[in-house]
């Protein structure tokens, strides 16, 4: 009876996500214009695969069976079934007769609805197969796709969104870096410190310290120090610099329920 | 582009449901609900969360009696960044804001507090993810309006995408490499297969990907 009930809520779950997983990708390619929603990666490795329906396929295929290793495992799906399996299936399902990107891909009607099938059969696909997958093709998806997409993720990313800050003008520039650096630091990651810097940077280019760039700033600022303190990172930099952390800031972390070892 | 036809893609974005401001909190929320029941599916069932291990492992942690702080903290400052960023840019990053905010996050944050229904019951689940995409979707549209919408500044949305497109074409290498390092033949599979789809001018991650499977499957590597 489990199995029933888990089929039948996959099947809502996955039609659910796959619409808006598609709707979303779609959109991202009338972006900033029209407000998007899914990755600056897929929407680079959509563009990657050219619109071409097998490099789509076999793209999202990969990541499926790296999916599928990990929902057997440990219960979790990877982020890679709304980031990469959906759209790029979506995509390769709406263009396998070779019709352009612009009259498929870039549709968020034609892609919500094929995300949606897509995601009813991939969810309820992950969630009702117990047995495992063949281990050599289980092993080529985690020794080769994941250290792959783990490279682009960190350092490749960063680096081109820094190159591309360096290149957008001095304010950018600037900002991209003091902000990508402390991305990196406190986040584990450049690329969000590095877009907040161009954000900036171009924003006060291109309308001056206005009322809207002085928010922006301040907010960035805000969301540097909460994610830091949120992941003590404050606690970690005073011990780093052989300094004693002061007992009302330990105090001030328990208070918060996240205790700092 | 000539005037009428750019008069055409202004309607197109501003009228059309699937193009429109107004519509986007719908997609949010529709895809939030999904999200968040999976998390339910995870609770119940131990199967079906929609992120990575790493980041589904703080969530169990919490359900082990570990203390759902570090997951509560991890969720939401994400869900914060992404906001603000994904309004701005045009691209709200659904792996942050929905999947690790709205599904690790918020869950803990509510089974930190004691609150156990909306993970307990799928349909609490779907209407709390709804609910919470809906409030999402309007905070980024408002945000739009605030900040792009008041000044003639697209905030360098268009160096965002052309980075974004740029590190797309990293990957058939990359792969190439990863599968050089993994193993001689799966190595030789990949750089064959790269070859053959650069040759019928297609995207070279497809082939890399394809050559190492197929090798793979001959020539199987261990886990360990």
């Amino acid at each position: 009876m489990e199995l029933v009930e888990i089929i039948i809520k996959s099947i809502i779950i996955g039609a659910l996500v796959g619409f808006g997983v598609g709707a979303g990708a779609a959109r991202m390619f009338h972006a900033p214009k029209v407000q998007g929603m899914g990755a600056f990666r897929t929407l680079g490795e959509l563009n990657a695969c050219a619109g071409d329906a097998a490099s789509h396929f076999s793209f999202g295929l990969g990541f499926f069976f790296n999916a599928w290793a990990s929902s057997v495992g440990a219960g979790a799906f990877t982020q890679d079934v709304d980031h990469r399996i959906i759209p790029n299936w979506a995509a390769a399902v709406l263009m396998r007769k070779g019709k352009r990107p612009e009259d498929t891909l870039h549709n968020p009607k034609k892609m919500a609805i094929a995300g949606a099938v897509i995601g009813v059969l991939v969810v309820t696909f992950l969630n009702s197969t117990a047995s495992a997958i063949p281990e050599s093709l289980q092993a080529i998806a985690i020794k080769v796709l994941v250290p792959a997409a783990n490279l682009l993720i960190n350092p490749v990313m960063p680096v081109i969104f820094w190159l591309a800050a360096l290149d957008a003008g001095k304010r950018s520039g600037l900002w991209g870096t003091i902000f990508g650096g402390a991305a990196h630091l406190i986040m584990g990651n450049a690329v969000p410190g590095i877009v907040l810097g161009i954000l900036i940077g171009k924003g006060v280019d291109d309308s001056g310290w206005s009322k809207v760039t002085k928010t922006l700033l301040t907010s960035v600022i805000l969301l540097f120090v909460l994610s830091a303190f949120f992941r003590g990172f404050d606690i970690q930099i005073i011990r780093s610099f052989n300094l004693e952390a002061p007992n009302w800031l330990i105090d001030l972390h328990k208070l918060i329920g996240f205790e700092v070892k | 582009m000539t005037n009428q036809q750019e008069t055409t893609t202004e309607t197109l974005y501003n009228k059309n449901f699937w193009y429109a401001d107004w519509s986007f909190p719908i997609f949010v929320a529709l895809l939030s609900a999904g999200i968040f029941a999976g998390t339910h599916m995870y609770y119940q069932y131990h199967i079906g969360a929609f992120n990575d291990v790493a980041i589904v492992a703080m969530l169990e942690a919490g359900l082990q009696g570990a203390g759902y702080g570090a997951a509560a903290a991890f969720g939401a400052s994400f869900l914060f960044a992404r906001i603000l960023e994904g309004s701005l840019v045009g691209i709200l990053d659904i792996g942050g804001s929905l999947q690790t905010g709205i599904g690790i996050g918020v869950p803990a944050l509510l089974l930190g507090a004691g609150i156990t229904a909306p993970l307990e019951s799928f349909v609490l689940s779907l209407v709390t993810g709804g609910v919470l995409g809906i409030v999402i979707g309007y905070v980024i549209i408002g945000i739009r309006k605030f900040t792009v919408g008041q000044s003639n500044s697209t905030f360098g949305a268009d160096i965002m995408m052309g980075a974004g497109n740029a590190s797309g074409r990293f990957l058939g290498p990359l792969i190439v490499i990863s599968a050089a390092s993994a193993s001689i033949p799966i190595g030789i599979g990949s750089i064959i297969g790269a070859a053959i789809f650069y040759a019928w001018k297609k995207p070279v991650a497809g082939g890399a990907i394809l050559g190492a499977m197929l090798f793979g499957a001959f020539f199987p590597i261990s886990l360990d």
